[in-house]
């Protein structure tokens, strides 16, 4: 005879769930209760968000699925930020809540909330557990949708009295998902018809998305895109699936992406999408996105084809099957080489920043910062301004080596991620660029990296601003910067050294000088390579903006590539 | 409910939900007032739920749903050919 929580954490273990972050409360205790013994090492946060943003760590880094515990009522309800991050940015997730009492369901008992109704959209698939029987079943079947298609979040709630009950144990189940007659893939009869669209092409192009991480067909699209050898760029999630030297590569694209990948993008005739959604952050105004051109959109999840506009040639089905009935069609045949085309799209007059360094001195650092970084580094950024000097100053060919929360955009994903990207990948850098902003969020993670001693090397851009905000505020409301200012913040420094965690201060003023001076470039040597976690506090002007910028609603074409001078 | 749920974020009203059991699936049928957009809409919201095995709609809006739901690749195409 085994307790639920024991039922559960065997289930657990057979799905090789090896580590778990959470935050323990009344209802989830049996859980707790149970765990010594079990074989999954439970990572404590200091709040449940901390918890489900670690555990979207773990996930994203490594591909597989990331588990966070929580407590029913407010425990449960701390979860759904990272649950709905999760679903934006397809994360393999399965979230287990404590929820009270089956008898006291509905009665609105002590910390009783109804998780599974506030979650419904947000997740992929969720369960209130009803008897300790289904257990297996539910667990078995809450994993193989974290983790199949499109892969996203799962909510498992169980009530007390079903941890705490005993039965016998006969072992984990197994799911088999029901057939869907529409879930037809791909089966090759898609590869003459894109061939002879890219003969009829005179400006094609490829955008590369999540979906090629997800896929684990990198090695298969970087050959593909080597026999194209036409303009690519990506997404902020596709960044580092393709080799940024790559002579066709433009880098990021969309609101904040690089002038050459969008006007690319403005002027195809023959759009490639290889996994991604086409979010808005990505198409500008979806009315004028890529006005001249066919689509042929590869996509695993039917659901996401068509969103933004009817595409010509949808290929549904894993990129790890397409992409190899794509590349031995394009052997058989003679496909055009795109060079005039090229030298247009990847040409000089479309480069961006100045290479001698005469961009803003926050670029300057975080270029510094990666081009020191040791090899096969992990980046994550938090959201904002930085997030997107980091995104477009990225130069890594590692896949999953840039994370973010891109879809849903929350502040203060970074650091609690950053402790899941560590314990996943112990012996590797783990970089964790922070605005003063987003680090505050979950600033009481500081607490986890210390107790596991996790060598994040953690940067805060500090403008003292939500600069993203205030940068709107300023090319868009007339610079009334209403409630943006954060002039009054703590100082950074004091507060790392109060959870015993090393850290100092940098200005603007250092990356003034070019190259940066010996001494400057040793400290971020020194910052990088600490066996321990440290803080480096980075204070840039208040008013530094990203750029280009696309003004929402605009066409890519209508980037801003720089202020307006003042009257 | 997240088939209800799919409707109701759109603040659609539902002047008919019927669900019926069948074997071990439920067959829901909905009356709902809906624009073309908001039928592609929801074919796709409803077709991301992973224990949906079927969507398909009644007469009034026939023409739409087959046209572009659900999408149609060359693969979907043939299946649909066979179906």
């Amino acid at each position: 005879m085994l307790k639920g929580a024991e039922i559960v954490l065997q289930c657990l273990r057979a799905e090789r769930v090896e580590l778990m972050f959470g935050y323990p409360g009344g209802a989830i205790m049996p859980l707790y209760d149970a765990l010594d013994g079990s074989g999954i090492r439970h990572v404590l946060t200091r709040h449940e968000q901390g918890a489900v943003f670690a555990a979207e760590g773990y996930a994203r880094v490594t591909g597989k699925v990331g588990v966070a515990i929580a407590t029913s009522g407010p425990g449960a309800t701390n979860l759904v930020t990272g649950i709905a991050d999760a679903k934006m940015d397809s994360v393999p997730l399965v979230c287990i809540t404590g929820q009270v009492r089956s008898a006291m369901i509905g009665t609105d008992a002590f910390q009783e909330t109804d998780v599974f109704g506030v979650t419904l959209s947000l997740t992929k698939w969720s369960r209130l557990v009803r008897t300790l029987d289904e257990i297996p079943e539910v667990i078995a079947e809450g994993f193989h949708w974290a983790r199949s298609g499109r892969p996203g979040p799962v909510i498992i709630d169980i009530p007390t009295d079903m941890l705490k009950a005993k039965k016998e144990f006969s072992g984990p189940a197994r799911f088999t998902p029901h057939a869907r007659p529409a879930d037809a893939k791909a089966d090759g009869g898609f590869t003459d018809t894109i061939v002879a669209m890219l003969q009829q092409a005179s400006r094609p192009v490829a955008l590369i998305g999540a979906g090629a991480k997800l896929s684990g067909a990198i090695p298969e699209l970087r050959q593909l895109l080597d026999q194209l050898n036409i303009p690519t760029f990506a997404t902020v999630h596709g960044l580092g699936a393709v080799p940024p030297q790559s002579p066709y590569y433009l880098g990021m694209v969309g609101m904040h992406g690089t002038r050459a990948a969008n006007m690319a993008l403005h002027e195809t005739d023959l759009l490639l999408v290889l996994g991604a959604r086409l979010d808005d952050r990505v198409t500008g105004d979806p009315s004028r996105f890529a006005p001249h051109a066919k689509i042929v959109h590869f996509e695993i999840d039917p659901a996401q084809l068509d969103r933004v506009r009817p595409c010509d040639l949808p290929v549904i089905g894993d990129l790890a099957e397409t992409i190899p009935a794509f590349q031995a069609e394009l052997r058989r045949h003679t496909v055009t080489d795109f060079k005039d085309w090229r030298a247009v799209a990847c040409g000089p007059d479309r480069a961006e920043l100045d290479p001698r360094g005469l961009a803003q001195p926050t670029i300057r650092f975080l270029d510094e910062l990666f081009s020191r970084l040791p090899e096969n580094s992990v980046v994550l950024a938090d959201v904002g301004q930085h997030q997107m000097w980091a995104a477009q100053r990225y130069r890594s060919s590692s896949p999953r080596g840039f994370i973010t929360s891109g879809g849903l955009g929350a502040m203060g994903f970074a650091l609690p991620a950053a402790v899941g990207v560590q314990l996943a990948k112990p012996d590797t850098c783990i970089l964790c660029v922070s605005g003063d902003g987003g680090f505050q969020m979950n600033i009481q993670e500081l607490a986890t990296v210390h107790r596991l001693d996790l060598p994040i090397k953690m940067v805060i851009i500090d403008n003292k601003y939500l600069g993203m905000v205030r940068q709107w505020q300023q090319l868009f409301y007339e610079r009334n910067y209403a409630e943006t200012d954060l002039s009054d913040n703590p100082d950074f420094v004091e507060i790392a050294k109060a959870y015993k965690i090393p850290s100092f201060r940098m200005n603007e003023d250092v990356m003034r000088e070019f190259p940066v001076s010996d001494e400057t470039g040793s400290e971020i040597d020194r910052f990088l390579r600490s066996p321990n976690p440290e803080l480096l506090v980075f204070d840039c002007a208040p008013e530094a903006n990203v750029f280009p910028m696309v003004p929402a609603g605009a066409a890519l074409s209508e980037m801003l590539l720089e202020e307006e001078p003042a009257e | 409910m997240r088939i209800l749920n799919a409707v109701s974020r759109r603040g659609l009203d539902m002047p008919s939900v019927h669900a019926d059991a069948a074997e071990r699936d439920h067959e829901i049928t909905l009356a709902l007032d809906v624009n073309p957009k908001q039928i592609g809409q929801l074919y796709r919201e409803w077709y991301a739920i992973p224990d949906v095995i079927k969507v398909r709609s009644g007469a009034a809006h026939e023409t739409e749903w087959g046209n572009a739901h659900p999408p149609t690749g060359v693969s979907m195409e043939r299946a649909a050919a066979r179906a």
